[in-house]
């Protein structure tokens, strides 16, 4: 027969058998026959020899490529069928991807905690540094250098918790505010001061959903030559735009503090509602959220520190740790900040 | 302080009645608006009548037949009352009437005779409790009118917070003047005019404390009836909050509400003498209150005698010997100046808080005193009867001018920003009251009525005030260059480590009981202690962050907790004078921890590492870790700790703190145990800045592994092992891991085995075999010296 026809035959019938052979198995069935010993190809190239000279150069041209493009073939096949059997092993290997057969520890960072960072975060993202000082603290940094007449109701042991402690002139107390570190801070350094200082505070108050003997408060004082008002309503707006989001809006209004003066309390605009829902859970109704205490620093308490009430002016502002967490996360008891309770700390990671 | 609208009107003529805008307005002036109260009609179609005639009921002996005028003709009404007569004002609702509770009046017949309409009780309008007779009205108010505008209905109250510095607002006539101040209107007072009998009054006064009693005035009525106060008067003081009690009673309040200047009245009658003597009390005095309670009295008490004795209480409470009765004909009106800080020791020393105290406490106006006086004494003889005598008393010991305060416009421009010339502040100042003279710097006169405004700074609060908050600029100060402390970031990486762990971050209250103090260790002398504790349990301050989170993580395991890790980082408080500051005890920061039960990775089916003194080591060395720390662990036995299974922690042969396991009866004085891992550090060195590292570039050479396997003292620590062994072969160690512990009988008495895996690397060369097997000897040889005996590698 004549070979080149068979070549043609066997090349032309090739991929439909190729692609027949469902595994590596079979595919190398179908390579035995196309290009094994006795497949047609090797007997063409067996009976090479016998063939005319005139034909012998085309034949043997054909040959080498049909044996190439089968070769090819098959190649092509098998890495095919290789890789469909690897994806049928690792499919064979599934896991149920929904299961938790390995847990990582984590816990979190109470509540308070990550208040205060991000409160302390804004500010010194605005240039301010954080600053601390003693909890046991003399009732003159408490009271007298923050202009706190001797008189003042604040001061009774109703109150302010007094320990029994030192000299009867240097009167301790717990600290009922972090205000005292300004006084301290103003002692120990030249203005400008940009400071924030986050604490525990202490009062005579019995716990309920809405009070602690013991909470948490950051204080904020900035004094330099030329702070005027609107730079505090500027520094407070920008808080509250930080910690509540950029559509709060703020609203000062006159109140009464001994240290500073004028004073004020920052109203927020209510972070849930805006003011426009009459029932909302967050401020009910009112549209703002009572949320610290401020005002310019009093002469009185530079004085103390040893400040030119002439040369400086300053803002200062403290706001409750937990006030602005319990409105933030609609918390309904403050003791959950003290109870330590996982199921409550770990909803907060 | 409840502020009903229609009496506000009473004293200026506000120019909206927007109620809204009002409490914006209020809110703006510093008089936060806690409430605004909405008083409704509670009834329809409530007339004034007035009562023609009086007949009997043909059918019925109890009841009676009335011709009542109520703005119409004449109609006749059934009534059961009879407390009346002809000429009677009274209240009718007429048919269809819908009175409070929704009853609704009809015409109806009533034993046979038509009814049209009701005469009604206070009751039946819900007014009061009276239900003896019909309510009969004062006067002759307007027939026909609806009965509402007698009682000022509708009206609104608003709730406000008034701060401490306002003592002036504590009054119709201060939030008056405030609005007057807004609106650029004049507020105006109510009427005191008098008329005196032209008898002297025989009473005088001595102030023998001219520091606790400024002032003190006093005015005799005679002839008074004391009764109940009209309709229009009780309802007032009910808005305000006030329950009635009678005519001369209820005036004090009244005036107190109106003005702002609380009074006391005495029975003339009952009034030992003809002269009031103010004076501090001696110890052994004693006092019977209006309440009834016998009051010992003590120098800090500042009272009013009579020849008798003490009778009166300055500012807080009047006495009963003196109490104005049913009978009483004739009063004394006293209304006097006393010091805030007397009153505010004497009001707490007794327990005597009231309207009166809380107004005296933060300073009435001196200057007010009279006119208070006159007020109160118009109102009685006007309500009362009765005829005021000449010759009041007013005793004025201290200085009751009005102070002068120089101002300039960069008092105002320093704090408020630019903008603030001479005439606005003179225009806002002019408005609160204060006469302001002269350009820079400007004279201006307080009124006696403000005592919180003494200095400039004070005046520019009033600028601001009235300029309003809400027109100030907002801008933020650009000159600061702060940042975190290295320490403060080392604390963070703390948190986030231990957190990372599994740890909970606990927070708990620093107070500390004796006993739970004492489990640990501490003896009562170690603890500061509170003097005016909430309760005995919280009268010691925490000298240890454990007891806390032991009670802490108690809380949890009752909740069905299976493991609880909590951490705390805080200040304890010792009774060792303090570096710092020696006048305050030292306070250290500390981070502890306490853990029990399953900690670490949760891997299914497998068994979970439960909480014990290797967990503690391992979180220290976790810290070390991320901290950049070495700490070396030394066993120690600190009370309250297990003995065999805790470690003294110390960085650089510094002490800093104990790591490990509480002992099982630590662990069962709070509830819990038997194993919990715990540990206590000092903050400060933990997060102590570090030296920057200078960086080793990793070697490029093949590494070598091999365990050696020892036989040592049983109280030889892993890490002397394991360091003389490194030391030994100085840098090419790379990492090394004790991988085994265990003791057996095989190795004799006082004997463990430890099996350790090293990996060697050298930094510039490949080790050849000969080299690891004479550094392996070396390393065996270092292992020999500390007593060890190889067993196997």
């Amino acid at each position: 027969m004549d070979p080149v026809a068979i070549l043609e035959r066997v090349i032309a019938a090739a991929p439909q058998a190729v692609d027949a052979a469902g595994s590596l198995d079979e595919l190398e069935d179908v390579e035995a026959s196309l290009l094994g010993r006795s497949s047609e190809v090797a007997d063409v190239r067996r009976g090479m020899s016998t063939l005319d000279e005139d034909l012998r150069p085309r034949v043997g041209a054909m040959l080498n490529e049909v044996t190439e493009r089968l070769n090819g073939m098959v190649a092509a096949r098998r890495a095919m069928l290789k890789r469909s059997a690897e994806t049928d092993r690792l499919t064979s290997e599934s896991i149920d991807v929904s299961l938790e057969a390995v847990r990582f520890p984590l816990g979190a960072t109470h509540l308070i905690q990550q208040t205060i960072d991000e409160v302390v975060d804004i500010f010194v993202g605005l240039g301010y540094q954080v600053a601390s000082g003693p909890e046991a603290e003399l009732a003159w940094y408490n009271f007298d250098a923050l202009n706190t007449p001797p008189t003042h109701p604040a001061r009774l042991e109703s109150d302010t918790m007094y320990l029994d402690w030192g000299d009867p002139g240097d009167e301790v107390l717990l600290r009922t505010q972090t205000s005292p570190v300004q006084a301290r801070w103003m002692e120990t350094h030249e203005p400008p001061v940009y400071v924030v200082v986050p604490g525990k505070c202490y009062r005579t108050d019995t716990v309920d959903a809405t009070h602690l003997p013991v909470f948490h408060q950051i204080e904020g004082l900035a004094v330099d030559e030329g702070i005027v008002f609107s730079d505090l309503k500027g520094t407070l707006l920008h808080f509250a735009r930080e910690f509540f989001g950029p559509a709060t809006s703020v609203r000062l209004r006159p109140h009464f503090f001994p240290f500073t003066e004028p004073s004020a309390e920052l109203d927020v605009s209510c972070f849930a509602c805006d003011g426009d829902d009459p029932g909302c859970r967050v401020c009910t109704g009112a549209g703002f959220l009572e949320m610290l205490g401020c005002g310019m620093v009093d002469p009185n308490v530079f004085e103390a520190v040893g400040y030119d009430p002439g040369a400086v002016t300053g803002f200062a502002f403290g706001v409750g740790v937990e006030r602005l967490a319990m409105v933030r996360h609609g918390i309904d008891s403050i003791k959950h900040f003290i109870d330590n309770d996982r199921r409550f700390l770990e909803q907060f990671r | 302080m409840r502020v009903p609208l229609t009496w506000l009107r009473e004293l200026i003529d506000l120019p909206t009645n927007d109620v809204t805008e009002l409490g914006a307005i209020l809110a703006m002036l510093g008089h936060k608006v806690e409430g605004i109260e909405v008083l409704e009609v509670p009834w329809t179609d409530v007339v004034v009548g007035r009562v023609l005639e009086v007949s009997p009921h043909p059918n019925a002996d109890n009841i009676r037949l009335c011709q009542v005028e109520a703005g119409g003709a004449p109609e006749q009404i059934v009534c059961g009352a009879w407390n009346f007569e002809a000429g009677a004002h009274v209240t009718v609702a007429r048919p269809g009437a819908t009175l409070p509770g929704g009853h609704v009046i009809g015409r109806r017949e009533i034993r046979g005779v038509v009814s049209n309409g009701m005469i009604c009780s206070e009751r039946e309008l819900g007014l009061g409790d009276d239900h003896q007779g019909i309510l009969v009205l004062d006067g002759e108010p307007p027939i026909g009118a609806p009965f509402e505008t007698l009682l000022e209905l509708p009206d609104i109250v608003f709730d406000l917070e008034i701060t401490t510095n306002r003592p002036d607002a504590l009054s119709i006539l201060g939030i008056a003047r405030d609005l007057g101040a807004h609106f650029g209107i004049m507020s105006r007072l109510p009427d005191t005019v008098l008329a005196t009998s032209g008898q002297p009054t025989r009473f005088r006064v001595d102030i023998e404390d001219p520091v606790g009693c400024q002032r003190f005035t006093l005015r005799e009525i005679e002839g008074v009836t004391v009764d109940r106060s009209p309709l229009w008067l009780r309802h007032r003081l009910a808005k305000v909050g006030v329950r009635p009690i009678s005519n001369v009673v209820d005036v004090t309040n009244y005036v107190m509400f109106e003005l702002g200047h609380p009074l006391h009245v005495f029975d003339a009658d009952t009034v030992a003498g003809e002269r009031l003597v103010i004076r501090r009390a001696s110890v052994g005095e004693k006092l019977e209150t209006l309440d009834h309670v016998m009051r010992d009295l003590g120098p800090e008490d500042l009272i009013i005698y009579d020849a008798e004795g003490p009778t009166s209480m300055s500012g807080t409470m009047g006495g009963a010997r003196s109490e104005v009765s049913a009978t009483t004909t004739r009063i004394l009106m006293e209304a006097a100046s006393w010091d805030p800080p007397t009153i505010m020791r004497m009001s707490r020393r007794h327990d005597l808080r009231s309207e009166a105290s809380a107004r005296f406490e933060r300073g009435v106006d001196p200057g007010l005193a009279d006119l208070a006086n006159r007020r109160a004494t118009a109102l009685v003889s006007e309500l009362g009867g009765g005829s005021v005598l000449d010759e009041a008393v007013d005793v004025v010991t201290g200085d009751i001018t009005p102070i002068v305060v120089e101002l300039r416009t960069t008092d105002v421009e320093r704090v408020l920003g630019a903008g603030f010339d001479t005439e606005t502040i003179t225009d806002i100042l002019g408005r609160l009251g204060m006469t302001v003279e002269g350009g820079e710097p400007m004279r201006v006169t307080v009124p006696t009525f403000r005592p919180d405004l003494t200095r400039p700074v004070d005046l520019v609060e009033e600028v601001a005030r009235l300029h309003g908050y809400d027109r100030f600029d907002a801008t933020v100060p650009t000159g600061g260059s702060g940042g975190l402390t290295v320490e403060q970031r080392r604390q963070r990486v703390l948190v986030s480590t231990l957190v990372g762990a599994g740890l909970d971050q606990a927070i708990c209250l620093p107070f500390v009981g004796v006993e739970e103090a004492s489990a640990l260790g501490y003896s009562a002398g170690e603890l500061l202690t509170v003097r005016n504790p909430l309760r005995e349990e919280e009268s010691k301050l925490r000298v240890s962050l454990l007891p806390g989170l032991l009670a802490a993580v108690r809380h949890n395991v009752s909740y069905g907790a299976s493991g609880v890790g909590l951490f705390e980082m805080g200040t304890v408080f010792t009774t060792v004078v303090s570096d710092d500051d020696p006048r305050l005890p030292h306070q250290p920061e500390r981070l502890a921890w306490a853990i029990i039960g399953e900690v670490g990775m949760q891997v299914m089916a497998e068994k979970v590492i439960a909480a014990d003194a290797h967990v503690s080591l391992g979180l220290l060395r976790l810290i070390g870790l991320a901290l950049d720390v070495d700490f070396e662990t030394i066993r120690s036995a600190p009370p309250g700790f297990h003995p065999g299974r805790t470690a003294e922690v110390r960085i650089a042969g510094t002490a800093v703190g104990h790591v490990g396991e509480l002992s099982p009866l630590t662990a069962s004085r709070f509830d819990l145990g038997p194993t919990v891992a715990a540990a206590e550090l000092d903050l400060a060195p933990l997060v102590a800045p570090r030296e920057p590292h200078t960086a080793v570039s990793p070697s490029i050479y093949p590494h070598v592994d091999y365990d050696l396997s020892f036989r040592v003292d049983a109280d030889l620590p892993s890490a002397t092992l394991v360091q003389a062994t490194i030391d030994s072969v100085r840098d090419l160690v790379e990492t090394c891991r004790v991988f085994d512990e265990f003791w057996d009988s095989s190795l004799g008495e006082g004997k463990k085995a430890l099996a350790i895996t090293y990996r060697l690397r050298a930094p510039d060369r490949t080790l050849t075999a000969g080299e690891i097997g004479r550094i392996r000897a070396r390393m065996i040889e270092a292992a020999i010296d500390l007593g060890a005996e190889l067993r196997g590698s």
